[in-house]
């Protein structure tokens, strides 16, 4: 019988990371509209942020180059991480596997992180059919300096780790309701707008600009890509860095308090 | 001792919703709450290597208790000790030595081909490629995957779903396996492969098998020991045939002639509850006469040409325990 070793933990979780991308992949036909879409989202994205620009050589001190590149790059970004995609464990909960995939040699948490890693790398063809769109428009700028790219990846990983743990906190409220659509929409809608997937913060009031910087929102996608696009500078930078780390911390910590609560429910409720 | 079970209670309580105007509102706040007790201090013991059939009617705490024994459930009361180890105390480590299929649930990914279930399950338990290599092999022969074993979860039958999933519970071969209703709903030919399945686990492998149904055929091919269960209380815990030998108290004995009417047929020690020219039915009370001295009554007295003594129906017996509804003292063996 193994014993249970950093091996046999990883050993375990890649079944389901593998699960994760092979999902993506069954769906031949989505995947392949998904690509499609997203070379005409690229597409509209800089001919209508050009538009917006003509006329201005900088709104709010960035250039019309540096805002194209945005969002196209965001929305390359978006269609892999997805921020409202969800794990399946609302559908595993309305089914009732969720008792099963409790006694599991591997604690559910990791395996959903682990099936929602390995779809993101199943949707990885969406992202690059972004990019190589907005590469052949002339659309893509690449970072200043390579420690501009290597902070802004450093950046990105922290982000996905806030997207993966967020997606799964609220695919947890599948525990206490059945109705989670509307939970979903709010979520998916609040997280375009509050992550800077549809505009930088940049263009936002000058008003609601502070309050959405602190929220964990942000750490999704603007701040890599502010990054990338070298708008962040010393103690910004590293203040940046510093509470996407402190969000993944408090989210995961959040994660853990939700996850003995639903457990709870299952164990002595009874689901 | 494999499995040792003693004492086991459980209360599921729910916010108690009377029902009217906002009732699903008011439940929000409610703080009354409604106790059903599904499970009421039961106890009983298996043996490694054991098949036991857990019975009962719907709603009579089956699943309740298969949910303590596999750590799903935390019992209210009671104590509960599976291969030395509590079940819902260390759920992980546990995970190693149980196998679980319900049969309305599935455990497999329902986009991904059959084969892709059994390649996490590899992965999750650690298999080593060869022994996985080698045990899929044997399965698939056992249970005739070859033909769907590439076909998606969500495309396949019902029978065809199950017998994955029993493959997915045993594929890193647990020391028990629990299964609830595997055969409900299944036809009789998938019903027949998941019998010579669970068979061969057990005898051939030696895994303790714990199998709730409704199904007797099943009992009758597969269990030698049974645990009846009804309103979360044991009825009956023991061996099949003494609880038909104790619950049965009527047999029937069917004869048939082609030499003389068979509505003349009389005995004094059983009754004719049918007859025909050709065929008469005759019951008699086996704690009162033994089989023997009935069939010897008849072949000495009329020519005739065949006799069947009809086995005692387990479905009769079963309801007939369940509408009496009192526990019965296990005669014979027991644990
Ligand atoms: N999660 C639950 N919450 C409340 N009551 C439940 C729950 N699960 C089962 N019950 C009740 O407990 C009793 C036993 O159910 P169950 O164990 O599923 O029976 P069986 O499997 O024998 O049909 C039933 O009365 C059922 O309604
Ligand atoms: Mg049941």
């Amino acid at each position: 019988m193994p014993v249970d070793t950093l091996s046999t933990r990883l050993t375990g979780l890649r079944g389901f990371y593998r699960a994760g991308y092979q999902s993506v992949l069954a769906y031949r036909a989505d995947l392949l509209f998904g690509i499609v879409g997203l070379v005409i989202q690229a597409t509209l994205t800089v001919v209508v942020w050009r538009v917006l620009f003509t006329g201005h050589d900088q709104v709010a001190g960035i250039g019309s180059a540096t805002a194209v590149a945005y969002a196209v790059l965001a929305a390359c970004l978006q269609a892999v991480v997805m921020p409202w995609q969800f794990s399946s464990l609302p559908l595993r909960v309305m089914r009732g596997q969720i008792g099963v995939d409790m006694i599991r040699p591997r604690s559910l948490i990791s395996q959903n992180l682990a099936q929602a890693g390995g779809t993101m790398v199943g949707r990885l063809p969406l992202g690059a059919a972004g990019l190589v769109t907005g590469l052949a428009l002339g659309a893509v700028k690449a970072p200043h300096s390579v420690l501009d790219l290597l902070v802004s990846v450093v950046s990105m990983a922290l982000g996905v780790a806030n997207i993966l743990t967020i997606n799964l906190l609220v695919s947890m409220t599948a525990f206490w309701t059945l109705e989670i659509g509307g939970i979903m929409i709010l979520y998916r809608f609040g997280s375009a707008f509050l992550s800077g997937a549809l505009i930088p913060l940049w263009f936002m009031p000058e008003w609601l600009q502070p309050i959405i910087s602190w929220l964990p929102f942000q750490a999704q996608i603007y701040a890599p890509l502010s990054i990338w696009f070298g708008t962040r500078h010393g103690a910004d930078l590293v203040g940046t860095l510093a509470l996407q780390l402190a969000w993944v911390m408090v989210l995961f910590l959040l994660l853990q308090l939700v996850w003995r609560r639903a457990v709870h429910r299952v164990v002595v409720l009874g689901g | 001792m494999i499995i040792e079970v003693a004492d086991l209670t459980k209360d599921f309580s729910r916010p108690d919703v009377r029902p009217g105007r906002f009732a699903g509102t008011r439940s929000l706040f409610t703080r009354a709450r409604k106790v059903t007790r599904a499970v009421d201090g039961i106890s009983f013991q298996i043996d490694d290597g054991e098949l036991i059939g857990f019975l009962g009617p719907n709603g009579a705490g089956k699943s309740t208790t298969i949910k303590m024994l596999t750590g799903i459930l935390v019992p209210t009361s009671g104590t509960v000790t599976v291969a030395g180890q509590v079940p819902w105390r260390d759920r992980r480590r546990n995970a190693r030595t149980i196998g679980a299929v319900f049969g309305q649930r599935t455990q497999l990914w329902y986009d991904l081909p059959l084969r892709n279930s059994f390649e996490i399950i590899r992965d999750l338990y650690s298999m080593d490629p060869a022994t996985y290599r080698t045990r899929l092999g044997e399965f698939t022969e056992l249970l005739d995957l070859d033909e769907f074993i590439d076909t998606p979860v969500r495309s396949l039958s019902l029978g065809q779903r199950m017998r994955g999933d029993l493959v997915a519970a045993m594929l890193y071969a647990p020391r028990i396996l629990y299964l609830d209703e595997p055969t409900v709903g299944l036809d009789v030919v998938a019903k027949g492969k998941i019998r010579e399945f669970v068979a061969e686990i057990n005898a051939g492998r030696g895994t303790t098998v714990i199998l709730t149904t409704h199904d007797m055929d099943d009992v009758e091919r597969l269990c030698r020991r049974v645990v009846i269960i009804d309103h979360g209380k044991i009825l009956y815990e023991g061996d099949v045939g003494m609880l038909k030998a104790q619950y049965v108290t009527s047999r029937d004995v069917v004869v048939h002639c082609t030499d003389f009417d068979a509505t003349t047929i009389s005995s004094p020690f059983a009754q004719v509850v049918s007859a025909d020219t050709f065929k008469a039915t005759l019951r008699f009370d086996p704690e009162v006469t033994a089989a023997p001295k009935v069939v010897h009554d008849l072949t000495s007295r009329y020519p005739i040409t065949d006799l069947s003594l009809l086995e005692p129906d387990l479905e009769d017996v079963i309801r007939q325990l369940y509408t009496e509804r009192t526990p019965v003292p296990a005669r014979g063996t027991g644990a």
